[in-house]
């Protein structure tokens, strides 16, 4: 049923407007994407002349703001009326006073890597955290590191390997970033144990959107660290970081191959629910080739797999499964262009995962460098559109099957991963209102659903209809979302509700009274 | 004719293909430095994507090292470094008619022929150092075959680096001289693609990869030794480099300056104005960060301009790769 009036409801800048997706919207049809509007420039001039007058360098040239017109994603565009590199948390905490005053937006963006604009900026102010990114102190004793938040992880990484450390998970891209990380999530295959990258963090220090400055923690100012994490910047920006730190290992991989998306769920659950293995995960090609990826950090673990659970996973190994593609396409001859897919992808994936100069005796010694190489070589593009779906252990199955179908219906070619995450109890006020489902006990599941493009061109309607069907599912098993900010906050309150989106909203009004802080991500 | 764009399959790719993963970003010693998404590959691809013009870059063109870090990282496959060479090749420098000047007074004196099989193109550095120089052909003349070219293409390398246009006069100048030789072996690593270009009938080796594989360098390398690869040869040739060093490792055990991607870090960070000498060098950061953290007794160095760099930050020795065949015979 259309709407009875399609009449334009003005809305105050910052309150949430009435959900454009109706709720009787039939599945699948073509949306408009929820792309924010530029933002009016008024009194952009004078808040120019404070901040230089404060000494703060704002750039205001193409080059400057043309560097930030897009994020990973590609499919969101804008252009910042001004660009100011972070210094230190005395000058975010200046310009947020001045963006306060003047009413100007502020955009904060760390690795850029947001897929629905939610690190783009429609106007005002883009704060390019990156520069703030060295590592403050490492404690070998105590296990911690203190950061700066613009960091990237890989960075981070290589600074930890000098002294024999590690972080404990973040996600497979090399280039996100500390701050802008803890404010989504961070799932790695290590996550079914160790949690998500949100859950390191020990101690932030965190500029207010009123531009104070403030050290919060699970003791102190407990309640903006529970805003701030997993709050996609709402409630502060993130200028430095005390994160949990490990001793780093080679890794011990195992790859099974099934052709059943639900036994490979069902199997790696198994694994996470005994705490089987210390790193697992889903990999696809379309759902032919269905890879869990099991690895581990010590002699001792690998062992006691083989000996307790290798035998009960129903997955091949390379040359049982090829015998099984073999059978099946055989008796399927119709579908050899799919074969020959599968054969080709596994041609250009397979050597990627084995180069020998990250992998010595049999040992994958960088993993992240591995796993973020090739996600950017063979999945990375101008444009790209990651749905995903967050769901309870028990959904999860259902949610990938669903979610499969949809990939089926849209395109030819597509991967799906899939992976778990371990919640912590004690963190359940972190997870409210972020993309670990309200329902989940224990862990959380999410899988990506991710086309492969093949040089074709598709309007973004038809991958704003893909996106819809893929989130309208989440919806209706009550689940979450990885990425549901930005071009997908229409998402926010059929998801999670008016009760628990208005009770943030009201926060959100209290800690930033012009709402200048990322808006138009979450409000 | 000689081109001046290397023929790789990433040649045609540029910076309207870069997706903005910013891989790059992470192995480039200028971004290290400054912190400033401006000052990296990505910055530019992105803010040329989206309306800037070169001249909008000029201090970051300017700024880049060539350290060439940023070219085997790319998913992409564009070739970063030429397409930051074709970048300032539309910016016109202001030492342009000085290089210029260099190229044809050169031209004017073309060098003699090489008679040997072998060249080696030993660069101005090694030159400053006489005794190194005699030392380093003294080791790879084992045959009588060796010659040091008259001719090593100093002013090219700079003028290429300045994006000025080198003549067809000035260049036959310099490769005709070596057109005999089968095996061209060059100190400076930024020549070393083109050369490959130029002279496709001889096999081009940097002088780090000719001198490590010599037995009498090699098994004087030390597990407790850090062996620091000069990054413009290495990222020139990397698929078969990467393979080469890490069969080294395993042999000799030593540690190198190569990060988790296997890129090799840069212990300077010299950009135009440095090489021009317009502006003094200060490569202590990036020399610090090359050591942060490693338990070494001693530094061995491919390229001079790293001793140079490593001996103002550290306090262990820091030799020539070609000075380790010294201490075999003390
Ligand atoms: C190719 C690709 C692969 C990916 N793989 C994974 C994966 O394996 N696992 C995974 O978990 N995710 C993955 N993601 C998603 C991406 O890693 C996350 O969105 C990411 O962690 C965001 O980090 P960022 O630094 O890029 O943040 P940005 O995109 O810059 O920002 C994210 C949000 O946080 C805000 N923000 C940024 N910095 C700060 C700060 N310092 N303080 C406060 N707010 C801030 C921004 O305004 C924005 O709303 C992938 C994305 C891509 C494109
Ligand atoms: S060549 Fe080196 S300095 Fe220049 S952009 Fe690439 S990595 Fe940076
Ligand atoms: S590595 Fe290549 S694709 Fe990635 S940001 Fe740099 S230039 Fe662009």
């Amino acid at each position: 049923m259309p709407p009875e009036t399609s009449e334009l409801v003005l809305t105050e800048p910052g309150a949430i407007g009435p959900c454009h997706v109706g709720p009787d919207a039939l599945l699948g049809i073509k949306r408009q994407q929820t792309n924010p509007t530029r933002w009016n420039g008024q009194r952009w001039h004078p808040f120019a002349a404070a901040l230089r007058d404060g000494g703060i360098e704002l750039r205001e040239n193409i080059a400057a703001c043309g560097t930030f017109a897009t994020d990973a994603g590609g499919t969101a565009y804008g252009l910042p009326h001004g660009v100011v590199i972070a210094r230190s948390a005395a000058q975010v905490s200046a310009l947020l006073k001045a963006a306060q005053q003047f009413r100007v937006p502020v955009t904060v963006r760390g690795g850029g890597l947001t897929t629905e604009g939610e690190s783009v900026a429609f106007g005002g102010v883009l704060l390019d955290m990156t520069g703030m990114s060295r590592v403050l102190h490492v404690d070998t004793e105590a296990l911690t590191v203190r950061t700066e938040g613009g960091i990237f992880w890989h960075s981070l990484a290589e600074e930890l390997r000098r002294y024999g450390m590690d972080y404990l998970s973040a996600p497979l891209n090399l280039t996100s970033s500390v701050g802008g990380t803890l404010g989504v999530g961070g799932i790695d295959v290590n996550s079914p144990r160790l949690g998500c990258s949100a859950d390191q963090a020990l101690a932030l220090q965190v500029v207010t959107p009123r531009g104070d400055i403030v050290e919060c923690s699970d003791t102190q100012n407990a309640e903006l660290f529970q805003r701030v994490v997993l709050g996609y910047g709402q409630f502060g920006v993130i200028t430095e970081a005390t994160l949990k730190i490990r001793r780093y290992t080679p890794l011990r991989m195992h790859y099974f191959y099934y052709d059943s998306l639900r036994t490979a769920v069902e199997d790696m659950q198994l694994l996470n629910r005994n705490d089987a293995s210390d790193y697992s995960g889903i990999l696809t090609i379309m759902d032919c080739a269905v890879n869990l990826l099991v690895a581990f950090d010590s002699d001792e673990r690998e062992t006691a797999f083989r000996a307790n659970w290798q035998s009960k996973l129903r997955g091949h190994g390379e040359p049982g499964f090829a015998l099984c593609m073999l059978r099946r396409y055989a008796l399927r001859p119709w579908k050899l262009p799919e074969a020959w897919y599968l054969l080709q992808r596994k041609r250009e994936l397979f050597p990627e995962f084995r180069r020998s100069e990250y992998m010595h005796d049999g040992l994958m010694y960088d993993r992240t460098v591995v796993f973020s190489r090739a996600v950017w070589k063979f999945w990375g593009s101008k444009q790209m559109v990651i749905p995903d779906l967050a769901t309870s252990a028990e959904k999860f199955a259902e949610a990938v099957e669903r979610g499969n179908a949809v990939c089926r219906k849209y395109f030819p070619h597509y991967t799906l991963y899939c992976v778990g995450i371990r919640l912590r109890p004690e963190h359940k006020p972190h997870y409210e209102m972020s993309c670990i489902p309200p329902d989940a006990e224990g862990w959380a599941y999410g899988c990506e659903f991710e086309p492969m493009m093949d040089d074709r061109v598709y309007s973004r309607d038809y991958l704003q209809s893909f996106k819809n069907a893929i989130y309208d599912i989440g919806v209706e098993l009550g689940g979450s979302y990885y990425r549901f900010g930005g071009m997908m906050k229409g998402y926010i309150r059929r998801v999670f509700g008016d009760e628990v989106v208005d009770r943030h909203l009201a926060m959100k009004r209290e800690a930033d009274p012009a709402m200048i802080l990322n808006r138009d991500v979450i409000f | 004719m000689f081109d001046f764009v290397i023929n790789t399959p990433a040649a045609h790719k540029s910076y309207s293909d870069c997706s903005g993963c910013g891989l790059c970003t992470l192995v480039c010693p200028v971004w290290r430095r400054k912190r400033d998404l401006q000052h990296s590959p990505l910055g530019w691809a992105k803010a040329l994507q989206h309306g800037a013009a070169p001249g909008d870059l000029v201090d970051a063109l300017w700024n880049c090292t060539l350290c060439r870090a940023c070219d085997p990282v790319c998913p992409e496959r564009i070739d970063v470094s030429g397409m930051i060479l074709k970048l300032r090749a539309q910016l016109v420098h202001p030492q342009t008619a000085v290089l210029q000047g260099r190229m044809a007074a050169q031209a004017r004196r073309p060098a003699p022929a090489c008679q040997e099989k072998t060249a080696l193109l030993a660069g101005e550095a090694l030159r400053a150092h006489p005794a190194l120089l005699s030392r380093i052909t003294a080791l790879l003349d084992k045959a009588g075959v060796l010659v040091v070219a008259h001719d090593d293409g100093a002013d090219i390398s700079l003028a290429l680096e300045a994006g000025v246009t080198v003549s067809p006069e000035r260049l036959a100048a310099l490769i005709e001289p070596l057109r005999r030789a089968d095996k061209v072996i060059v100190a400076d690593g930024l020549l070393l693609p083109y050369l490959a270009q130029w002279l496709p009938a001889a096999r081009i080796f940097s002088l780090g990869e000719t001198l490590s594989s010599l037995e009498i360098i090699r098994r004087n390398l030390r597990v407790t030794d850090l062996y620091v690869i000069e990054p413009r040869a290495y990222h020139a040739d990397y698929v078969r480099l990467i393979k080469y060093y890490d069969r080294l490792r395993k042999e000799r055990g030593c540690d190198f300056n190569l990060d988790l991607q296997r890129i090799a870090i840069p212990a300077t960070v010299r950009g135009l104005p440095q090489r021009l000498g317009l502006m003094v060098p200060d490569d202590d950061a990036q020399a610090s960060w090359v050591l942060h953290g490693r338990s070494i007794t001693r530094i061995v160095v491919e390229s001079l301009e790293d001793r140079a760099a490593f001996e103002k930050v550290s306090n262990v020795p820091v030799v020539h790769l070609a000075e380790l065949a010294d201490s075999l015979r003390r």
